[in-house]
């Protein structure tokens, strides 16, 4: 039954294929899981001639494994009731490529926007059950997005989230492209998680040729994903702050951020960092000057940080309003797949940084609080301690000069294989299956992707005038999730 | 609290001024019709303490019922096509669509053609176009601040200036 036919399990990315038949598919994913790989997303693809072909991604720190079968009757069996974490995936490749996954029932259209709305969301019943229906525009400056609040009063007993408003179909544009022309479009999936989205798309390119990146490449990239995380995690304080309308706090931190994105711009002509990561070289290099001049910026911005972080800790009606508000367990967090700051607020230890040999992160620890309470106040806190982290991380980064990298032969070519990073916002998967020189599939899960359906499950039971707050904590982008 | 409060003075005095501070107001209304967040972020970022929009009479709206501009980004998808003519058409008169950044103005647009309903252009009379991939919350501002002395497309005066 399993195939691997691409077993270098020294290149790192290059992914074992376990390929089934469709009724096997269930009890693969489920062998995987059981042996303690952790899902990183499930996905179909067209095929030219046949049946659509599903895919489903396992890891374990240091290797990936592909499930693939042929949907030959367009029917496999649900993983969801095992694997929580797969339920939007697997609603997407019903919507997109008419799969049914027997056993998750009701399989509720997601990226279908013309099912009645009887379809697409929940049924809740009883005495003055109501709901609220908010978006896709949004009052504020946000990106498109609908949410529908079933609630009694102001407590809100389910949501439904209907997300992909933005689809661009950036992932079928790409497929054709040839590989270096594909990155453009992982690209402008995000502009926050721009630097992870194309360093996991570089990745996954560079492990199915069979490259190496050096140690320059591995450092500039450390460099610009951490620079990344900066500027985004001082964004989502001033954006939390925003939640509970405490002014102060978010204009402290929005200056914060706007002096990190100008010393991206500074060194590498871009605020949002684009075009600075290729495949098969780096895009950016800084010299002795550039880099201490990036040095002294970063402990200015953390000086201030700390100093603004410390008069936050003093204004209580701002601590009391983001203590207990929708925490989420640890056991939850496992359960739904939950990835990033949100997932280490629970106290999950989980950071793909720990195991990421293409990048330069030696002697790296994840940062869990010892008060991982789960709620608002926690991932805030959470983005303080990491915020603390990444700017040590870069000063030593940057003690010396960033020269152009490039990548080595180091094992033979594959036709699939799978980058992954951690963004600002969790762990994101890129899967790449070659065809020759060209894309013949794109497939990128987002850490975002990942917590959208945990954000909803995190706010039932809550308040809906909390829910700006609560969304705001989680800070998810729409824009990777839609692509 | 206090210490907060007053690094935010300082901050802001320490910020250089434009000196051109003409009359008049514009509110405005954003819509994201498909963009990759960028042009968000920096529409937000130019209401920060280094540009602060606000100071020349640019408010961001929660309605399209009380703007004077609709502002937007992005490819425009066909998802977002339909809200977005929904949000043009229950805007007072007179009003300006302004096309923020090279999606919402038709450069470089990546993505499926089956998902894009196509440019701005053809969907909505676009008056303004402020392009960038994405444009600098220095642009945007300069942009919207000239938007207030500037003559509608129909080539009267936009009527806007209060």
């Amino acid at each position: 039954m399993s195939t691997p036919h691409s077993a270098s399990g020294h290149m790192p990315g290059a992914a074992e294929i376990t390929a089934v038949p469709a009724g096997a598919w269930r009890q693969a994913c489920l062998d995987a899981n059981a042996r303690g790989e952790r899902f990183g997303g499930l996905f179909a693809r067209r095929s030219a001639s046949g049946p659509a072909q599903l895919r489903a991604v396992f890891s374990t720190p240091g290797s990936e494994r592909l499930i693939t079968c042929d949907a030959t009757e367009r029917t496999v069996e649900t993983i969801v009731d095992t694997i929580p974490a797969a339920g939007w995936d697997e609603r997407e490749a019903h919507d997109l490529h008419g799969i049914n996954f027997t056993g998750h029932e009701p399989l509720r259209p997601l990226l279908d926007h013309h099912a009645p709305l009887a379809a697409w969301t929940v049924p809740t019943v009883g005495d003055d059950v109501h709901q609220v229906a908010v978006g896709p525009i949004h009052a504020g400056v946000i990106e498109s997005g609908h949410f529908r609040f079933h609630v009694v009063g102001e407590l809100i007993l389910h949501l439904d989230v209907r997300l992909f408003y933005k689809r661009r179909g950036l992932e079928t544009a790409a497929t054709g492209r040839s590989l270096g022309e594909g990155i453009a479009y992982a690209q402008r999936a995000c502009a926050a998680c721009a630097v992870t989205n194309t360093v996991a798309y570089a990745q996954a390119c560079e492990a199915a040729l069979g490259l190496e990146p050096d140690d320059h490449l591995r450092r500039a990239r450390t460099v610009l994903l951490e620079l990344e995380r900066v500027y985004n995690h001082l964004n989502d304080i001033s954006a939390i702050c925003a939640g509970v309308g405490f002014a102060a706090g978010v204009m402290a931190y929005a200056a914060l951020k706007e002096r990190a994105q100008r010393l991206n711009e500074r060194l590498a002509w871009h605020r949002f960092l684009f075009d600075t990561v290729a495949v098969g070289r780096s895009a950016i290099s800084l010299d002795s000057r550039e880099a201490a001049d990036a040095r002294r910026e970063l402990a200015a911005i953390r000086r201030e940080h700390e100093a603004v972080w410390r008069q936050l800790g003093f204004v209580t009606s701002l601590q009391q309003r983001l203590e207990g508000v929708a925490a989420l367990s640890a056991a939850d967090a496992e359960r739904f797949g939950a990835v990033g700051p949100a997932a280490r607020a629970s106290g999950l230890p989980h950071d793909h940084r720990l195991h990421s040999p293409r990048l330069h992160y030696g002697g790296f620890t994840a940062a869990v609080s010892d008060v991982a309470s789960g709620d608002v106040a926690a991932r805030t806190n959470q983005r303080a301690l990491e915020l603390r982290q990444s700017l040590e991380l870069l000063d030593e980064l940057l003690t010396r000069p960033l020269e152009h990298g490039t990548v080595r032969r180091r094992g033979g070519e594959t036709r699939t294989a799978v980058g992954r990073v951690e963004s600002p916002r969790g762990v994101t998967v890129c899967v790449i299956e070659r065809e020759g020189d060209r894309l013949g599939a794109l497939h990128l899960r987002t850490g975002s992707y990942a917590n959208w359906p945990v954000l909803a499950h995190t706010v039932v039971g809550e308040l809906m005038p909390d829910f700006p707050l609560i969304n705001k904590s989680f800070e998810l982008c729409y824009a990777c999730t839609d692509r | 609290m206090f210490v907060l409060l007053n690094h935010l003075q300082r901050l802001r005095r320490d910020t250089p001024r434009a000196p051109d501070r003409r009359r008049g107001s514009l509110a405005v209304r954003h819509v994201d019709a498909g963009s990759c967040n960028g042009c968000e972020h920096e529409l937000t970022a130019a209401t920060n303490p280094f540009y602060d929009l606000q100071q020349y009479g640019l408010n961001i709206v929660a309605s399209p019922r009380h703007a004077d501009v609709l502002l937007i980004t992005g490819a425009i998808t066909t998802r977002m096509a339909g809200p977005l003519r929904t949000a043009y058409e229950s805007m007072p008169e007179p009003r300006l669509v302004a096309a923020l950044g090279d999606c919402a103005l038709g450069c470089n647009l990546l993505g499926d053609q089956a998902e894009l309903a196509g440019p701005l252009e053809t969907i909505l009379p676009v008056d303004l176009r402020i392009p960038g991939c994405p444009p600098t919350p220095k642009a945007i501002a300069e942009a919207l601040t000239a938007a207030l002395h500037r003559p509608s497309s129909s080539g009267h005066s936009s009527g806007l200036i209060r």
